[in-house]
């Protein structure tokens, strides 16, 4: 459902509607009696006439043989084969060269007859929302994955082959493809993981952090590397040390010392921990002799935490003391004359006592006392549930215990064998696939997938992740269906729900070509690494901004704010978050001037660089490394933002400057020569114009009033006559053509939701989606909670009919 | 049994030692044959690699004038100077189903589809691809058992290219050669670390019977659990399973092959770290590596993509800023076919040191050169037209004494270019009747 060109070009409505329908036939659905008399009128004579001879009985050419269609059933059942058919009469490839021309009115009845039985036939046809290919998870969504099954972040993807594309996005069934090369790295990915996940063999000892006496606070003013200890003599006096811990945890603070006791009441002391007192200890004088440490078991938050001992007891100094300062400031004590209290050697937290990583801790738990065996088989039932994003059964649990088996008949430790089994459910299928086993997989009819395949669609969809908790819960009790658009809406407010911009919005708008595109270093030699970084950082933070704040969909053509930072503010001539322009006069009142690295939203009083279709990302990856091309600027538009990509040219076609005269004079000039070439008018009278558009924007983006040394001419005229002159006009034309850039949107977003390219009988539901979108302002969420609603994201159909 | 090392004044002399790689250095003979001839009856097998380049060519400076052994290299063709007696350039060979036969426009997507199968790819944007069985993975899957590796699949650029490659044909079509069954594009390796560790290994592994053994019960294990599967699939969803499961025996295969054949020798050589930046670099550590697989004999089959079908990489380095797709379409501008013939030279100048390379490794009484079969070529003829008759094919190496080389020949107009592959699998000793749209071995080559 790729064409909807009509509004456009007018003249070839329908056929072009069925043109671009793939391609499925649908044998069960009514042959519509209307078309009887169109296609004895106008289809049998114009095969008979144009096309039997090559295609029929005899000749065969191609394969294709036409005669046998006698009536609007074998039409109807072929659909691929007049799919092709009408594709090529209208491009005019068929008849070929040298063969007598139809009459135009003929052509056009012949297409004309054939659209309109599809289309009657569609009409009628039973609701069919389609069949995915089960998908393996991208690269993106194995990280994210990972990382929500197992705890572990980093990138265990890096070393993958890239995933094959198709329909314009990485996440198609149909062409996600597993090599023996992938399934290797699966395997080492999965080793790795485990690995880093869970401990297998002695723990590590827990780490201690020791402050030896001269750093213990209150710090003292010259620290003497030879200091042991430094006393506490006065009643309720402390002596610290502060930690700053990385996480939450049971730790051992420990305070190491000694007593000095010139009577016979011993020193009493406490540990304070954040200022609690949390025990209190009892020190028989030692004379230093023998310190001892006085520990405590406590819980930590992580952050800064300090540990005090403080002084419970004191005793007036000896008046025979020489010199009891000495003690006070905390110098070395051996000489000094005795004075009841405590001498701190050091203070130590240990800990976390538990050194298990938080992953090892969430997958290993098992009830207490159960043996080995019965541990592990509740670690992998609970680990297969999360990874297969559905129950796991009891046969599947055995055999994952086989392995377990196998590696302690191995002798293998039994942690390590736990180990071996996380690792089998991370290269199994159902982990790597989204396997939507079916209950009904035999009936044609379409019925709802269960919950637990729909959490995975909408995790997988708006998250590229396996579904939380809260979806898990929802679908064990079978709650979810009930609750989809509740839990639509909950999961875009989520951070998780930017992956619709890096991951969706980036290949819809093709904005990773911008990774690999170069532009001439000659011509342009402030294009580099940062300026293509933050082109690409404006256009995902505008995006984000109409995710995050739930705007229309519209603005994506035209707005009044973006995203920049200096190096591109300076790039589009922009110096200040009001947008206004260096040295002139300000249209707008002065905003703050735009600084550094960062990003700042700034606010526009005109659109010369609203929307997506006027920022620097777009304006370059639609450009020739060494011109602008209006050529592929004005496609980009049609097929991203209108859907309604041209035909691609008839073959044999030279790109510019064709035939034996050479042209001469502007670009534009070329091309409108060019144009006179009625193979190409048809299709450059749709591209060309929506291209000179941005021809004040050069190969990088940058505003330019010349091309060279002549004047940019930024007008145009479309084939429905409408007149522009420039973007901002431009944009007002595309901003009228609501129904159609939303239904481009929703067709490249359900393609992304389902993973499967759009269908001839996707068409019912895209209607409704988009029928949809204006009673809600065409904010974003409507758009993704139909999606989310429609028939193709909700319901299956089961085995193919005609596979 | 192996000898000693080759001085490394030998290897540098041979290189010449402007362009040796500083990890690429002096290494000893890795296999039995490199240092003992037929006459001690030790005989250095064939291999075959296959080098692709896309856009076509600007053919008047590609196709010799004059037939035969005593033909000037044309403009191109020249880097080949030093291997010319090695080289055969092959004229008027034909992928027929990189036509359109009634599919309309894709010529790009389909040169490369069509190019190694000799199968018209299906046109889809992504449901149900489909080619054929390229002719490496032919060979490699009768040779799987000879070598540690099968074939070894790489390229320039990654597989996964964004955005529609060409007129409602999947990007897969554009940026893959190799097939391992009509409906399993094998994906290239791209990063000279993660080929150089498939070839070797990454390091050594102290652990490895217990680490062989923990593999294999992972692998039966799913082997099991997919069989309670795939009664409850259909359809497509059966073709991804077959996929993993042939995965599965890919690597078992490969366990069993590690354990029966000799280790192979590691390089005496830095582990690459990365894709190198340079482009030029990254083309002839791909090229090295190559060399490595085969002097090595972890595999004798290889493919390599020099870029993808279609591609616009600009080559500002030899001073073309424009992208080659576009300068593809050059409508006989002098100046852009001027271009064109750059771009051109310059790949053949990645093929003549790839040869170079192998011609100076010495193996038996002769070098490697001699026991190879390295095929390279567009599945375009002229980038403007999209001709796909009359290809730009050449082919280097003497498979072993089985090939006259050094010539021009010139073949009927329409011979399909699957005669030659034909022909290259029989001094493969994989010989098959048909492949793709053959129609009998190709003559003229011994």
């Amino acid at each position: 459902m790729r064409s909807r060109a009509f509004l456009l070009l007018g003249i070839f409505v329908a056929v072009l509607v069925l043109g671009a329908f793939a391609l499925r036939p649908a044998a069960q659905a009514q042959v519509p009696a209307l078309g009887t008399a169109q296609f004895d009128k106008s289809i049998q004579p114009f095969l008979a006439k144009h096309c039997v001879e090559c295609h029929g009985p005899t000749k065969k050419k191609a394969d294709l043989v036409l005669h046998v269609y006698k009536d609007v059933a074998s039409l109807v059942k072929n659909r691929k084969v007049w799919n092709g058919v009408t594709q090529m009469v209208h491009a005019g490839e068929m008849p070929p060269q040298g063969r007598p021309r139809p009459d135009i009115k003929d052509t056009e009845a012949f297409l004309k007859a054939i659209a309109a039985i599809y289309e009657e036939h569609d009409r009628t046809a039973p609701p069919d929302p389609g069949r995915v290919t089960m998908r393996r998870l991208n690269k993106t969504e194995y990280n994210n994955t990972i990382r929500d099954l197992v705890g572990v972040d980093f990138d265990p993807s890096e070393d993958f082959p890239a995933d094959d594309v198709g329909y314009g996005f990485d996440n198609i069934g149909d062409v996600l493809t597993l090599s023996p090369v992938l399934m290797e790295r699966y395997l080492a990915a999965a080793e790795a993981i485990t690995t880093r996940a869970v401990l297998v063999g002695d723990l590590p000892k827990p780490n201690t952090r020791t402050t030896a006496a001269r750093f213990l606070e209150p710090a003292i003013k010259k620290i003497d590397e030879k200091m042991r200890s430094r006393g506490l003599f006065e009643k309720d006096k402390t002596i610290s040390s502060a930690y700053v811990l990385t996480q939450d945890g049971e730790f051992k603070a420990r305070v190491k010392g000694f007593a000095q006791q010139p009577t016979n009441e011993p020193v009493r002391f406490e540990i304070l921990v954040n200022g609690k007192p949390v025990k209190e200890f009892t020190v028989k004088g030692t004379d230093g002799k023998s310190s001892q440490s006085h520990e405590v078991k406590i819980e930590l938050k992580k952050g800064a935490n300090r540990v005090a001992a403080r002084l419970l007891n004191a005793k007036e100094p000896d008046t025979e003391a020489k010199d009891p300062k000495d003690a006070k400031d905390g110098k070395d004590v051996k000489e000094a004359p005795k004075r009841h209290g405590l001498m701190v050697e050091n203070i130590q937290l240990e800990g976390p006592l538990d050194t298990r990583p938080l992953s090892h801790r969430r997958i290993m738990a098992h009830k207490e006392g159960a043996t080995n065996r019965e541990a592990a088989q509740e670690i992998i039932a609970r680990f297969a549930t999360k990874a297969y994003r559905r129950p796991v059964t009891n046969g599947e649990v055995e055999r994952l215990m086989k392995v377990y088996d196998a590696a302690e008949s191995r002798k293998e430790r039994w942690d390590a064998g736990v180990q071996l089994m996380l690792q089998a459910v991370l290269v199994s299928p159902k982990f790597l696939f989204r396997i939507e086993l079916d209950h009904r997989p035999d009936s044609k009819d379409a019925h709802p997938i269960d919950d637990y395949q729909l959490a995975s669609r909408l995790s997988y969809f708006l998250w590229n992740t396996m579904p939380d908790d809260e979806l898990f819960a929802l679908a064990a009790k079978q709650q979810l269906h009930p609750n989809l658009e509740a839990q639509t809406r909950r999961m875009l407010k989520d951070s998780r729900a930017k992956s619709l911009v890096d991951n969706f919005a980036t290949q819809w708008l093709q904005l990773r070509l911008l990774a690999n595109h170069t532009p001439d270093k000659k011509l342009f030699p402030e294009f580099g690494e940062d300026l293509k970084r933050s082109m690409l950082k404006e256009t995902q933070l505008f995006l984000g901004a109409i995710l995050d704040e739930d705007r229309s969909i519209l603005e994506i053509i035209d707005s009044k704010f973006t995203f920049l930072n200096e190096r591109l503010a300076k790039h589009y001539g922009i110096a200040d978050t009001n947008g206004n322009g260096f040295n002139q006069k300000p249209a707008a009142k002065p905003g703050q001037p735009i600084r550094g690295k960062e990003f700042v939203k700034v606010n526009f009083a005109d659109s010369t660089r609203g929307g997506v279709l006027t920022q620097a990302s777009i304006l370059t990856i639609t450009s020739n490394p060494t011109r602008t091309a209006p050529v592929k600027r004005g496609r980009w538009v049609l097929e991203q933002i209108l859907g309604t990509p041209p035909p691609p040219p008839p073959p044999d076609v030279p790109e510019l400057d064709g035939g034996k005269e050479q042209l001469k004079g502007t670009l534009r000039e070329r091309m409108e020569q060019h144009r006179k070439n009625p193979s190409c008018a048809g299709c450059h009278a749709r591209m060309d114009p929506i291209g000179f558009a941005f021809e004040n924007f050069d190969a990088v983006g940058k505003y330019r009033s010349k091309d060279g040394d002549s004047p940019i001419d930024p007008t145009g005229e479309l084939p429905g006559g409408q007149k522009f002159q420039g973007p901002q006009e431009l944009k007002e034309i595309l901003l009228g053509k609501k129904e159609l850039f939303s239904r481009c949107l929703a067709e490249k977003m359900l393609t992304y939701a389902t993973g499967r390219g759009m269908e001839y009988y996707d068409k019912r539901a895209l209607d409704q989606i988009v029928a949809a979108l204006p009673k809600n302002d065409f904010r974003l969420s409507a758009l993704v909670v139909e999606i989310t609603k429609s028939d193709p994201f909700r319901l299956r159909r089961g085995k193919e009919s005609n596979p | 049994m192996m000898h000693s090392p080759i001085s490394r004044r030998t290897v540098l002399h041979g290189l010449g030692a402007a362009v040796a790689l500083p990890w690429l250095e002096a290494m000893g003979p890795m296999t039995a044959w490199a240092t003992q001839s037929p006459a001690q009856g030790v005989r250095a097998p064939n291999r075959m690699a296959f080098l692709y380049v896309p856009n076509g060519k600007h053919m008047a400076e590609w196709t010799p004038t004059s037939e035969g052994a005593n033909y000037t290299l044309p403009n191109i063709l020249q880097p080949l100077n030093d291997v010319k007696e090695y080289v055969n350039v092959l004229t008027g060979l034909t992928a027929d189903k990189a036509r359109p036969n009634g599919d309309g426009a894709g010529d790009h997507a389909r040169a490369m589809g069509a190019f190694l199968t000799g199968a018209q790819p299906r046109k889809t944007d992504g449901s149900d691809i489909r080619a054929g069985v390229s002719v490496d993975q032919v060979a490699a899957s009768r040779l799987a058992d000879q070598t540690r590796l099968a074939s070894l699949e790489i390229g320039a650029d990654p597989s996964a290219m964004a955005g529609n490659c060409d007129s409602g044909y999947s990007c897969v079509y554009s940026s893959t050669i190799s097939w391992r069954s009509a409906t399993t594009p094998v994906p290239k390796l791209n990063d000279p670390r993660l080929i150089f560790d498939r070839l070797f290994g990454a390091g050594a592994d102290a652990d490895r019977a217990r680490h062989e053994a923990n593999r294999r019960s992972i692998l039966d294990f799913v082997r099991e659990d997919v069989a309670t599967l795939s009664p409850r699939l259909s359809g497509n969803d059966q073709r991804r399973l077959d996929e993993y499961l042939s995965s599965i025996r890919d690597i078992e295969q490969r366990i069993e092959r590690a354990r029966r054949l000799p280790e192979p020798r590691r390089p005496d050589m830095a582990r690459p770290t990365a894709i190198p930046a340079v482009h030029q670099e990254h083309l002839r550590l791909l090229c090295d590596l190559m060399v490595l697989a085969f002097q090595a004999d972890v595999t004798r089959v290889c493919t390599f993509v020099l870029a993808n079908e279609g591609s616009n990489r600009p080559y500002p380095f030899i001073s073309v800023p424009e992208g080659h797709h576009d300068l593809s379409h050059h409508a006989n501008d002098a100046r852009k076919l001027a271009k064109i013939s750059l771009i051109n030279r310059f790949h053949v100048s990645q093929y003549a040191y790839l040869l170079g390379r192998l011609k100076d490794t010495r193996e038996g009484d002769g070098n490697l050169l001699d026991h190879c079969m390295i095929a390279y070529g567009s599945g375009n003829s002229d980038g403007n037209r999209h001709n796909h008759d009359d290809l730009p094919i050449l082919l280097a190496g003497r498979g072993g004494a089985s090939i006259r080389s050094g010539r021009h020949v010139r073949y009927n107009r329409d011979t399909p270019l699957n005669n030659l592959w034909l022909s290259m699998l029989d001094r493969m000793g994989s010989s098959v009747d048909v492949l793709g749209d053959s129609t009998g071995r190709l003559a003229n080559l011994a």
